[in-house]
């Protein structure tokens, strides 16, 4: 994978990129091990959307903004936040009723064309290449948001796949008008954040498309580790990257033990 | 030990109710409350053909599959987090020796909601993904009027032996929780029979005081076992942190079988039970993962 060296380490720069498209006042949801995605609903919550709503899926904490980054799940939570909510009265609106959250941010082992998600396994189900940990909320987060983002910290044909091998989070299915015909709600995803750039969907056939390559890499590099064929507009818009304000405030009010650099680096170019 | 309730017992006692081919429910999450005691204890005595349903765990199941005691296993999620994936499941899964029931997280509440309330099967959103593709007795078309939501039925999960892992109790049962509950409370409602592991047992003045804490009350748990360090090495929240380094210990020796039963033999099955891990683990090990120096 194609990689140029930055200030700023990958983890922190998908945290700013996906901050950047939340708005004020939306409600959200943070899965388990999902420290990218608490960073950017902070800092988010920081910087333009003092209102944003996050709970942590497994442990019902709602907005634990402290300025340390922990995986969602930990008691430590508990005591930065505003509310602690039980998973058995959380997963009427978590798994049943639609529009709740306005957006989850789910990784994968396998995203497509269409933006469907696997986390199951790669090859055939029976007996697969390689078992993956599971469905767990992502089902019914990619089916019952209002949009979900998929968060990829690797860009490689072996995670952009023609069709993933087992779908557990439906996107666009087939694309056009597929998912909704299918009677699953509006939705679907939004933006595709990797090591690479920034993917949107075409509105019509609702196919990846390219929206911005981050600073050093070409189009080719993209193609050449995508398994697909991805729209490309005429002209390739340069990902803005995180400017000095993002980047202070990650770093001195978000996560200031520094855990996204150290869990997320850029990976090594091959 | 005798207290005026019986429902603290020790190890042996609780887990005589377990019995081969049954269906065992798991609770915690991740590496929360992992319930390792009981989960050690079963695999000391040889239980087989059980069939899991695990809340979203690691260890715990992933233990259990690889100590070769689970014919069959329900899987929402088993995942070691940042450490990689369950590597004793993901064997199993890859060469078949366990079949896998794929489900999902409204496939699991769904189908607890449904066993606690004595119903047949729940309803979920027909979500479209590949689920009933591969778990077809798990997720079965229902039947909806004209321009409903697609539903689909999820037959309820109602296992014979919960295991759970709380931090404190009382004699009479009450089980606190220093951390979140997760669907500890839903599936003991489900379960046939409730055994629970604490660290510690404390004066029912002690629950008193702090009663919001009690996320299992008495009436939902029949058998206590009190193991200090139980949930090791997942982590006990509020009281120890998980240990990193025993777990990729643990995620060394699950490269092959041979060398597991190797874990395993030196471990679990040494005929010593709890002390003789905690001795094993040493007493400086776990001294340090109380300290909160493990926490990010």
């Amino acid at each position: 994978m194609p990689v140029v060296p930055q200030s700023f380490a990958m983890g922190e720069m998908l945290a700013v990129l996906l901050a950047r498209d939340m708005a004020d006042g939306e409600k959200a949801i943070v899965g388990t091990n999902s420290d990218i995605q608490v960073a950017a609903c902070n800092l988010a919550r920081a910087r333009h959307a003092p209102h944003l709503w996050w709970v942590s899926g497994p442990g019902g904490m709602t907005n634990p903004t402290e300025g340390i980054i922990r995986p969602a799940a930990d008691a430590e939570n508990i005591a930065v936040a505003q509310a602690v909510m039980d998973l058995p009265l959380m997963i009427d609106f978590i798994d049943w009723q639609v529009h709740f959250f306005d957006f989850a941010i789910l990784g994968a082992l396998q995203t497509d064309r269409f933006g469907n998600i696997n986390t199951v396994c790669v090859g055939d189900h029976a007996k697969p290449r390689l078992r993956g940990p599971g469905t767990v909320g992502i089902s019914a987060l990619c089916g019952l948001s209002k949009r979900f983002y998929i968060m990829m910290t690797r860009h490689d044909r072996g995670a952009f796949v023609p069709k993933v091998d087992f779908v557990c989070g439906a996107g666009h299915m087939t694309g056009g008008s597929s998912r909704t015909d299918a009677g699953l709600p509006e939705g679907g995803p939004r933006l595709v954040v990797t090591p690479l750039g920034v993917f949107d969907f075409e509105p019509a056939s609702k196919a990846m498309r390219v929206r911005s390559l981050h600073e050093g890499v070409t189009i080719d590099e993209v193609r050449d580790n995508t398994g697909f064929d991805l729209l490309v507009p005429d002209k390739i818009e340069r990902t803005l990257a995180p400017d000095a304000e993002e980047l202070f405030v990650l770093r001195r009010a978000v996560d200031t033990t520094g855990v996204l650099p150290a869990k997320f680096p850029w990976p090594k170019a091959n | 030990m005798k207290t005026s309730s019986g429902k603290i017992v020790d190890l042996a006692t609780a887990l005589s109710v377990v019995k081969d081919g049954m269906t065992v429910g798991i609770g915690g999450w991740i590496f929360h409350g992992q319930p390792m005691a009981l989960i050690r204890g079963l695999i000391a005595r040889g239980v087989r053909d059980l069939t899991l349903v695990p809340a979203p765990g690691s260890v715990a199941p992933d233990m259990l599959i690889g100590a070769g005691c689970v014919k069959e296993t329900a899987c929402v999620f088993i995942s070691f987090e940042h450490l990689g994936l369950a590597p004793n499941f993901r064997r199993a899964a890859q060469s078949g020796t366990v079949k896998v029931l794929e489900m999902d997280g409204p496939g699991i509440a769904g189908g607890l909601r449904a066993g606690a309330c004595d119903l047949p099967y729940g309803l979920i959103p027909d979500l479209g993904t590949d689920l009933p593709k591969v778990n077809p007795n798990g997720y079965r078309k229902a039947r909806v009027q004209e321009g409903s939501r697609p539903l689909l039925e999820v037959p309820a999960i109602k296992p014979d032996v919960l295991l759970l892992h709380g931090q404190q109790a009382d004699e009479e049962g009450n089980v606190q929780y220093f951390g979140a509950g997760y669907f500890d409370l839903l599936m003991a409602q489900a379960a046939k029979h409730v055994i629970c592991s604490v660290d510690r047992i404390v004066p029912t003045s002690t629950v008193r005081q702090s009663a919001r804490l009690t996320k299992i009350p008495s009436a939902f748990v029949d058998a206590i076992v009190v193991t200090p360090f139980g949930a090791h090495p997942g982590c006990s929240p509020g009281l120890y942190d998980q240990d990193e380094a025993h777990l990729k210990t643990y995620v060394a020796a699950s490269r092959d079988q041979k060398s597991f039963d190797s874990y395993l033999d030196t471990f679990v099955r040494n005929g010593g039970g709890e002390p003789a891990y905690r001795d094993k683990i040493g007493a400086q090990a776990l001294a340090a993962l109380t300290s909160g120096g493990a926490a990010p």
